[in-house]
């Protein structure tokens, strides 16, 4: 039962070491991310629209922030015709600090940096 | 060919063939650089088109939602956000230029490749591969012939305009050479009657014109030294050298004896200090030529009661006299033939002429001191 018990915990570790991101954390899912999942929002590519705009995870950060302390079409990512056909999002009340613990959590698990990967058939010796 | 004429050329082709190769070698080198950019440049548009592949990679990747999304290898890329910093990449180039759009570094070629909007973040695409150097060495090949081809045929123009130039004075050459070659043929004869006549009235006449016929004789042995150093030089080109050991102490006295009626007539002082068993290897004309001529200057252009001091050691051949001495431009060609420091004399200007062919032959060494209306000191050294 021990030896069991202690496979388990070494695998998790393990995995979380080596994809330390793929688990959101407790705090993102029930602050963002359960939310979303039932409202059928897709997380992922309201960050790749960050992403595509903004480029650096500071201003993606600043930008969500500024958003979610004050939903307005001009804060949203989203295009201002979107808001024609579906209602703003209502004011989070939540402390600033655990907003942007929680917002960086989510850049953290969207990070595209994780997801990509070179083949390994490169043809050319590698500069420097 | 003449030495005159073959320096002549020489100094032709020389500045004709560097003037020439300066002016093809910096054309051909212009145009390399020209050309190398273009190859440089062509190589850098295909880089720019790849970059563009890329970018158009990295939109796919941008909408794919599932991972692993595989980043493009090739050619080697890296991506970085608007701050400059590093995303992800086929490589992480170390310290890239970011002032240039394209860069070389290490024989590699990086282009900079701007995105928007920002795929996967990344504003700047930096892709680079290796310079294909074979067109550039394909050019160089080109150009090293083309210079190569280009030098050969200048170099035959020069030669034949060298020669086409230096002609009118071989001509001029070859008629002094020619004319100088029948006036000691035809001087040979008189001349040797004049000296035998003279010697026989001496010995076997009681002539009461003594003074005259030393003037006479004087005159006749000038020609005779004369016709000597013509035909030393005329047949200087095909002479074959008998060398051989040669007592200088006794040739230097014997052609005293010979100079003593000139050197009478001027009432020279003549002051002596011959060694002997100085032997040197030496053709015996040479040495003949080598000490008439040096005598002769010095009693020629010597002033009337002046003084000849004469020197020979194991070392060296001293002579000097305080005669009309050479002014100090002329030094420098003294040595050449036909030229005369001094016009008041007679002669062709051979004289130094010949001293300098047998300094040359032996290897000796030659210096010459003169102050003008003071004197000359002229010593050779033998090794």
């Amino acid at each position: 039962m021990a030896i069991k018990f202690s496979l388990i915990i070494t695998t998790t570790t393990i995995i979380a070491i080596a994809n330390p991101t793929t688990v959101p954390s407790t705090a993102l899912k029930n602050s963002c991310l359960n939310c979303h999942t039932k409202q059928k929002i897709p997380s992922e590519l309201i960050y790749r629209r960050y992403l595509m705009r903004y480029s650096t995870d500071k201003k993606m950060q600043k930008r969500i922030l500024a958003y979610l302390k004050k939903p307005a079409p001009s804060n949203s990512i989203m295009p201002k015709q979107f808001f024609l056909k579906f209602p703003m999002k209502k004011r989070l009340d939540i402390n600033g600090s655990i907003l942007e613990r929680d917002i960086k959590g989510y850049l953290d698990y969207f990070n595209i940096k994780n997801k990509l990967k070179v083949s390994n058939n490169s043809l050319s010796p590698i500069p420097k | 060919m003449l030495v005159s004429e073959k320096r002549s050329l020489f100094r032709f082709l020389t500045i004709y063939l560097s003037s020439t190769f300066l002016l093809f070698f910096s054309a051909t080198l212009i145009l390399y650089h020209y050309q190398k950019h273009n190859i440089l440049d062509t190589q850098r548009d295909t880089l720019k088109s790849k970059a563009y592949q890329i970018s158009q990679e990295l939109r796919k990747l941008h909408e794919q939602f599932n991972p692993p999304l595989i980043y493009p290898s090739h050619p080697l890329s890296a991506i970085y956000n608007s701050n400059r910093n590093y995303i992800f990449g086929s490589f992480n180039p170390s310290k890239p230029l970011w002032e240039k759009e394209s860069y070389i570094k290490n024989d590699n070629l990086f282009y900079f490749f701007k995105l928007e909007p920002y795929y996967l973040g990344a504003k700047y695409v930096l892709v680079s591969q290796k310079i294909e150097h074979g067109e550039i060495i394909k050019l160089q090949k080109t150009l090293l012939f083309f210079l190569l081809i280009a030098g050969l045929f200048f170099s035959l123009l020069a030669l034949v305009l060298g020669r086409l130039f230096t002609s009118p004075m071989k001509e001029s050459m070859s008629r002094v050479n020619r004319f100088i070659e029948d006036t000691t043929h035809e001087l040979n004869t008189p001349i040797s009657t004049i000296l035998t006549n003279i010697e026989l009235i001496e010995t076997l006449y009681d002539c009461k014109a003594k003074k005259e016929m030393k003037r006479i004789e004087i005159a006749s042995k000038t020609l005779s030294r004369l016709y000597d150093d013509l035909t030393y030089l005329k047949l200087n080109h095909n002479y074959h050298r008998a060398v051989e050991p040669v007592d200088m102490g006794y040739l230097l006295k014997e052609r005293l004896l010979y100079f003593q009626s000139m050197i009478e007539t001027k009432s020279l002082a003549l002051k002596e200090s011959i060694s002997e068993d100085v032997i040197i290897d030496i053709d015996r004309n040479d040495a003949l030529r080598l000490i008439d001529n040096l005598l002769s200057n010095a009693i020629k252009y010597n002033q009337k009661n002046g003084k000849i001091i004469i020197i020979l050691n194991q070392l060296n051949l001293y002579i000097s006299d305080n005669g009309i001495g050479i002014k100090e431009e002329d030094l420098d060609q003294i040595h050449e033939r036909f030229n005369r420091a001094n016009k008041s004399e007679g002669g062709f200007g051979i004289g130094l002429d010949i001293v300098g062919q047998v300094v040359n032959e032996y290897g000796f060494e030659f210096t010459i001191n003169s102050i003008y209306k003071e004197g000359t000191e002229v010593t050779i050294t033998w090794q």
